[in-house]
């Protein structure tokens, strides 16, 4: 039994060692399969690693992109700030300027405002002595037509003294026919109501009235110029034509006025035809679209070329010396525009004059 | 006077043409007065009648009085003319009086005036009108005269004996 002891044992030991040899074979082998795991592991990760790090170059490149874009921007910013700073500077420097545009234009409108009432005051005095201007050239117009007036009132005043004288050398004389004086001092009486006429006439255009508008009948106006005038162009064998078509046109203005007017043109008509073999006046009107168109017509001299213009100016003459006053075709345009219409000559050579009044008609 | 006296007046205005004759009617008993509207009417009654006196207004359309009295003074020269002019036209009536006129009167007319101005006038016209009639009978006288003194020279021995007688 020893030696079988002793084989068994080493046996025993051999197993032993085998199972331990064989359980480390086997734990080694676990751990190199382990290892081998872990290197494939490992692999896997290295893969994943480069694809990570490409990825991340990638991330890199982009962000570098990212990086100069706003780099790029921020300065873009930075110049607008800047410019925004500028704008706000001028901005400031505007609104201290329009501040102080403000305060000029509160300045101005307050200069304005006075400016405005001096205008309206000198407005009004304008007027006023344009009211005067035509008053002193109605006195003046008047002036000149006191001869032909005083021609005018002679003759009434001398029938009157006739007729007078005859009823009362009729009385002395005990005539037996009452019917004789009562004729000779009827005779007077019509000679009294012709001067009385001519008085009442001349006192109405010649008075200060205040202007007043009014419809006005252009054929009345023309016929009472006409009558102041009958005389000095009757004896002038000065022939009157007026023609202002079927119904007369009516306008809204200053009957005085108006008749002032045509005395003015009248008179320069018959001045201007003086020494013409044929010494005609022509009075036409026609109507179209709301307006009168009034031509007056001379035979005369013409006005010679160049002064069309000039003979309305004021103190503008082509008369002698004491003739004219030179106002009377100023203060007809001054009268003719205040009616709201116009006045114009036309002169073509060898003709007459003809004065051209155009006038809007009464609504 | 035995023919009657006959005045011709010549005015542009009909009432004047009314009143001036009825006062020369009434003031001038046995006038005949005739009336002409115009110069030229005027000197158709001119041409017809010889007037003793024309009186004529001044400012007349067409021929004015001026006008008119030089045409008298060649038609009819011993017919006085008066003229009328208003006030103020003294000119006129100096140019009047050079142009021959006899006198002039003013307007307003002065009847008295007129009818003494008108005497006047035709006083002198008769009176010259008589003087020429004497003038032309001592001129028939001279020229009878002037006969016998040429036949006496004719026969002259009958002067000697009645000279001497």
């Amino acid at each position: 039994m020893a030696m079988p002891s002793a084989v068994a044992g080493a046996e025993s030991r051999l197993r032993t060692q085998i199972a331990t040899l064989e359980r480390r074979l086997r734990k080694r082998d676990e751990q190199r399969r382990a290892m081998l795991h872990i290197m494939g592991d490992l692999n896997e990760s290295n893969k994943r690693l480069a694809n990570q790090r490409k990825a991340m170059l990638h991330i890199l490149a982009d962000y570098e992109q990212d990086r100069r874009r706003l780099a790029r921007q921020t300065e873009r910013l930075d110049n607008s700030r800047r410019a925004v700073l500028h704008i706000l500077q001028d901005s400031h420097k505007d609104k201290l300027r329009l501040e102080a545009s403000r305060k000029a234009m509160i300045h101005i409108m307050g200069d304005l405002r006075e400016t405005t009432a001096e205008m309206q005051r000198r407005e009004q005095e304008l007027r006023d002595k344009q009211e005067q201007l035509v008053q002193a050239g109605k006195l003046a117009t008047l002036g000149e037509l006191t001869t032909g007036v005083a021609h005018e009132l002679n003759n009434p005043l001398n029938n009157i003294g006739l007729f007078v004288g005859n009823a009362v050398d009729l009385i002395e004389l005990a005539a037996t026919e009452k019917g004789q004086v009562v004729g000779e001092l009827h005779h007077a009486m019509q000679q009294v109501s012709k001067a009385t006429e001519i008085i009442s006439h001349l006192r109405t255009f010649g008075r200060a009235a205040p202007v007043s508008r009014e419809p006005i009948s252009l054929r009345e106006v023309i016929e009472r110029a006409l009558s102041l005038m009958r005389e000095q162009l009757r004896l002038r064998e000065i022939e009157v034509t007026v023609d202002l078509g079927p119904d007369g046109p009516v306008v809204v203005g200053n009957a005085i006025q108006l008749e002032q007017v045509f005395i003015n043109l009248l008179t320069n008509a018959r001045d201007a035809v003086a020494e013409s073999p044929r010494k005609l006046i022509d009075i036409t009107a026609t109507i179209a679209s709301g307006a009168v168109d009034v031509a007056l017509a001379d035979t005369g001299q013409g006005i010679p070329p160049g002064l069309e213009r000039r003979i309305f100016d004021p103190f503008f003459t082509t008369k002698e010396v004491g003739k004219g006053t030179g106002l009377g075709l100023s203060i007809t345009y001054g009268i003719i525009k205040e009616h709201g219409g116009t006045i114009s000559v036309v002169s073509p050579p060898g003709e007459g004059a003809t004065f051209l009044i155009h006038l809007p008609l009464a609504p | 006077m035995m023919t009657p006296l006959s005045v011709l007046i010549v005015d542009d205005d009909p009432a004047l043409l009314q009143a001036l004759p009825q006062a020369l009617r009434l003031r001038m008993g046995g006038v005949t007065v005739e009336t002409a509207d115009s110069a030229a009417a005027a000197l158709e009654r001119i041409a017809a009648q010889d007037y003793d006196a024309i009186v004529t207004d001044i400012k007349m359309p067409g021929m004015d009085g001026l006008a008119l009295l030089a045409e008298i003074r060649t038609r009819r020269p011993d017919t006085p003319t008066l003229i009328i002019t208003g006030h103020g036209e003294n000119e006129l009536v100096v140019q009047t009086l050079r142009g021959g006129a006899c006198d002039f009167i003013h307007k307003p007319i002065d009847r008295d005036y007129f009818v003494a101005a008108l005497y006047r006038a035709i006083r002198a016209h008769v009176l010259k009108r008589r003087m020429k009639d004497r003038q032309l009978a001592l001129a028939g006288c001279a020229e009878e005269l002037e006969r016998i003194v040429q036949k006496l020279e004719r026969e002259p021995r009958a002067v000697p004996e009645r000279a001497e007688s």
